[in-house]
Order: C-alpha cells, then sequence, then structure tokens
C-alpha cells in the first residue's frame, strides 16, 4: 500500500522538450513532479537540428545568454535558404542575413546537448529526474468511465504512483500508444508517420561560415525539394551548427514504400548532387542517426485528456509539417498549457478528464492548434498533388536558364520560347487549382 | 577513412555510439505470422537494415538489433503485427551526441 507520501503530484514519461516544459513549469508551480527518460541522458535518443525558442522564452524568460554561455545553443540563424534541385539545373531562393542577426527565435542545436541543458532548468526548478529508466506501462484503477491513470510501471516491475501522468515518450511512443487504446483516446485518422535520416558531418567553424555566407556565430537552413525525391512526399534539409553540419531525408513511410525506394539511398542520392556535394565537400561523418515524424496534422491528434492523463508534444503528433517543419516550439507550448492545467487540478483536488479539462480547452486556442488547423489539408495536398514540389519548381528553374541562355534570337522570341517550354503540357485548369493548393504549403 | 560520399550503411552505423543489450533482444519476431506477408516492408524501410529475408524461407530473420536505431519504422509498416518491439534497457541502445 502507498501512502499519500509515496505519491508523487505527476509523473513525466519523456524528457524531450514536452515533457521537460511540463516539469519545469509543475515544478516552478511548487508540484512534486518525476521525469522518468528510458534514454542514458535526456536527449541521447534525439534527433533534429532546428529548434524555435518563442515557447521557450516564456518557460525561462531571457534564458539565451544562460543557454549560450551554457553551450546549449549552437548558431542563431540569420539565414534560410529553400532550393530546388534539378537534374542539371538548381533554384534558390536565400532569404534573410543582417535582419536576423540579433535573432529571430530560430537556433540550431545538438538535441542531446540542448535536452540535457533544459533537463537541468527542469532539475534545478525542482522536478526530479529519473534517466536510464524504461517505463513499460501505465497502471489504471477502476472501470468504465471512471477508468483512470494512477501511475507508471518501470522495467522491473517497481512502480512509480501518482495523482497524474503526462505522456510525452514521442513519436514512437509505445506506452502512450497502449495507454490511449486503454483509455479510448483515439484520433479520428491513424498517424501518418515520416522516417528521418540524418548524418552529422564535422567541418571547421570558419569553413562553415564561408561556404554557407555567414558572419562568426550565426547559422543558415536550407531546405531541399526535387529530383532526389521523386515520387516521395518529403525533401531534405542542412542545418549549420558551430563545427557541425546536420544533414537529413525526411519523407513519408507511405511514399518510400510506394517507391520501392530505402531511405538512406535517397540520403545518399541527394548528397551526391553537384549543388549538395560543394557543401559538404571535406567533412567528415560524426553519427548517422534515424527518428520517426508525426505528420498527419490535426486529424491525427488524440483526444489529449483523460482520467489522470495527459499527451504532450509529439506523442500527441503535434507538428506543422509545412515548410515551418515546428515541433520543438508546439511540444513546449502543450508541455506548459499541460502543467497549467494540472496546477488547477491540485488546486481543486479533481484530476479526472474533467479536473484537467482545461488543457483541452488552452490547447485548443494554442498556437499549435491554430497552425495545425491552417495546415489541415497538406498532408491531402502533397498526396494529391505531388507536382507541388517537383514539376512546378522543375518547369519555373528551366524558365529562368531558358530565359539567361544568351543565343543570337532577339530577346522577344527568346522569352516567348522560355515560356511556351515552361508551360508546355500543362493545362490551365490543373495550374489554377494546384497553385489554389500550393498556398497550403506555407 | 571512407568518402563521405560513398560511404556504407555499415560505415555510417560504425560512426553511431551504442550500447548493446546483446544478451536481450528487444524485438522477437513472431515467425508464423511474419510468414504470411508477402511484401515484408520492414526489409526495404528499416534505416539500419536490421531485417533481412532467410534466403530459403518466407519468413524475416533478425539480422542485428544491435543496429537498431529505435526509431520504431518497422512497427508503423509491419502489415501483419507481426514485431514484438520493446524499448532496450534504461540507458541501453544507441546514444546519439549530435
Amino acid at each position: 500500500m502507498s501512502t499519500d507520501q509515496d505519491i508523487f503530484d505527476a509523473i513525466v514519461v519523456g524528457a524531450g522538450p514536452a515533457g521537460l516544459s511540463a516539469a519545469l513549469r509543475m515544478a516552478q508551480g511548487g508540484l512534486n513532479v518525476v521525469v522518468v527518460e528510458r534514454g542514458e541522458s535526456a536527449g541521447s535518443k534525439n534527433l533534429g537540428g532546428l529548434l524555435y525558442t518563442t515557447q521557450l522564452e516564456k518557460l525561462l524568460p531571457g534564458f539565451q545568454e544562460k543557454a549560450l554561455r551554457e553551450g546549449a545553443l549552437e548558431r542563431a540563424v540569420s539565414r534560410r535558404r529553400i532550393v530546388y534541385l534539378g537534374e542539371q539545373r538548381q533554384m534558390a531562393l536565400d532569404f534573410g542575413a543582417e535582419v536576423w542577426a540579433t535573432g529571430n527565435h530560430t537556433w540550431t542545436v545538438h538535441r542531446p546537448a540542448f535536452d540535457r541543458w533544459f533537463a537541468r532548468q527542469a532539475e534545478d526548478a525542482g522536478a526530479n529526474l529519473v534517466e536510464g529508466m524504461v517505463v513499460d506501462g501505465l497502471l489504471y484503477e477502476g472501470e468504465g468511465t471512471a477508468r483512470r491513470v494512477v501511475g507508471v510501471r518501470l522495467r522491473g516491475d517497481e512502480e512509480f504512483r501518482s495523482r497524474v501522468v503526462l505522456l510525452a515518450d514521442g513519436a514512437h511512443g509505445l506506452v502512450g500508444q497502449a495507454a490511449r487504446r486503454e483509455m479510448g483516446m483515439g484520433s479520428s485518422h491513424p498517424q501518418h508517420f515520416a522516417l528521418g535520416v540524418k548524418e552529422a558531418i564535422a567541418m571547421p567553424a570558419q569553413v562553415i561560415e564561408d561556404r554557407f555566407g555567414l558572419e562568426a556565430g550565426q547559422g543558415a537552413a536550407l531546405d531541399f525539394i526535387g529530383e532526389p525525391f521523386k515520387g516521395l512526399i518529403g525533401g531534405a534539409f542542412i542545418y549549420t551548427q558551430r563545427e557541425t553540419l546536420n544533414v537529413g531525408f525526411a519523407g513519408r513511410l507511405d511514399s518510400l514504400r510506394k517507391a520501392g525506394v530505402e531511405p538512406g539511398d535517397v540520403l545518399d542520392r541527394f548528397k551526391r548532387h553537384p549543388e549538395v556535394r560543394r557543401l559538404l565537400k571535406g567533412g567528415e561523418l560524426l553519427e548517422y542517426g534515424a527518428h520517426l515524424i508525426p505528420e498527419g496534422g490535426i486529424d491525427c491528434v488524440p483526444q489529449l485528456a483523460g482520467n489522470g492523463l495527459l499527451v504532450l508534444g509529439d506523442a500527441a503528433g503535434l507538428v506543422n509539417m509545412s515548410l515551418y517543419k515546428e515541433g520543438t516550439n508546439h511540444a513546449m507550448e502543450s508541455g506548459r498549457l499541460a502543467a497549467e492545467a494540472v496546477l488547477a487540478a491540485v488546486a481543486a483536488g479533481d484530476f479526472s478528464r474533467a479536473g484537467l479539462a482545461s488543457y483541452e480547452t488552452g490547447m485548443a486556442a494554442s498556437l499549435a492548434m491554430q497552425d495545425l488547423r491552417k495546415v489541415r489539408e497538406l498532408p491531402a495536398v502533397l498526396e494529391g498533388a505531388p507536382g507541388l514540389l517537383g514539376d512546378y519548381p522543375d518547369r519555373i528553374s528551366r524558365l529562368l536558364t531558358d530565359w539567361f541562355t544568351i543565343t543570337d534570337e532577339p530577346k522577344e522570341a527568346l522569352q516567348k520560347r522560355a515560356v511556351k517550354q515552361a508551360l508546355g503540357g500543362l493545362s490551365k485548369l490543373r495550374l489554377a487549382r494546384d497553385l489554389y493548393r500550393a498556398r497550403r504549403l506555407m | 577513412m571512407p568518402d563521405l560520399f560513398d560511404m556504407t550503411l555499415e560505415d555510417k552505423l560504425y560512426r553511431t555510439r551504442y550500447e548493446p543489450d546483446s544478451d536481450h533482444p528487444h524485438i522477437t519476431v513472431k515467425v508464423e505470422v511474419c510468414r504470411t506477408c508477402a511484401e515484408k516492408p520492414c526489409v526495404l524501410l528499416c534505416p539500419a537494415h536490421v531485417y533481412k529475408r532467410k534466403p530459403d524461407e518466407r519468413e524475416v530473420v533478425l539480422v542485428s538489433h544491435d543496429n537498431c536505431l529505435e526509431c520504431g519504422t518497422c512497427v508503423q509498416v509491419c502489415p501483419t503485427d507481426s514485431l514484438e518491439w520493446r524499448f532496450p534497457d534504461g540507458g541501453m541502445g544507441v546514444k546519439y551526441r549530435h
């Protein structure tokens, strides 16, 4: 029998951005909180290079100076580039630079280092962190609509008991998936996952800055679409850290399966494109990794609260899969709102779904859900109009190269020919329909 | 040092840090169910080539769960639900640094 002293106010499963945000806020509010992380340390199972920090600023006002000093942040992104890679042509849109030199709430990070730092902030606020411990399942009591979560079962059959459990166990969240089935907290659609494969490549800081056109300490985020990803729903990226590049490809699993291509082969094809090879050459591979990304959008977000249970971050599918590729920021917002709901539940002594309802209402009005609502149709658009990431940019890049390929023709004839070639075989109706759909990409 | 643009998957995985729990495989294949699947998308899509077809039989065999990056792709794409997948023990398995 547990006595009252043995019961945590809250157990958080997973020490990623969502779980740590929740733990930090609950600890700041004086609750007795434990975070259980299966990795050797927070972040050791995580990949990713780009971090939006507006939500972190709400949790830890003025965090930036401390985080920089303590090595949690790599480079402030001052420059973004969207690149179309054709077979013999490329086309890029490069923007930002000085206007973002003083910060754009966009940073490159090494997730293992950042997550470890973030975990330390939660600990400093009073949260308990148990690393290297696997949660194998949840503990339940009651039947029917009164069924509630009362704790977690750890590997080796030890138990932690709590008033509420926060599931922040990520995209490959086996515990969360099982718990949602048990509690009947499904989503209207099954999740669509993308697989990201990523390499960390070492490169001297000076080379990175020269190659990507950066002042010292500033960073670049490059997104790529085009020929290496033909027939796939996906693209690639390069993020610059201080002395490494993060180079990766992320593509929807269903599209890879249909095309019959291996994710690692797509990444290699991307790296060997002449435009990309120029950026990477001379680098040395430090690490290879893979991670799932829930890309189904708002229709795949499950019921977020149940009796004694909240679902956060990637475990809840809170990813904006448009060009923003925003996940950690949404995870942190969900963590903050979940913590506030738990604080309210503690004050009222009610940990039922009704007692935790402010999480669901808070999330409905959150920036995360507003953005997910905006891109609701994007997965269907990408399935229905794959040309948006391939055929259309190819036509534009062809138009530009033809336009500027100097010949003996008068410019009027040259330009007419270029336009005619670019529009060849394209129905006006389809063009109008696809352009209307394209706004969803933004 | 293999060239950055011509590395095999084995070259790449060699750079990733693991603490394998070799005595306790965290993935087991339910062979009877797996045998009913002709496509075996796990073989194509696992980014660490953990799965390989047995040459003369229809079931999948695990090549090396020690290479597993714990991404969960195999669980998501398995059409027959043949994989019993549990996390490696605490602190074991893949350990990312970057």
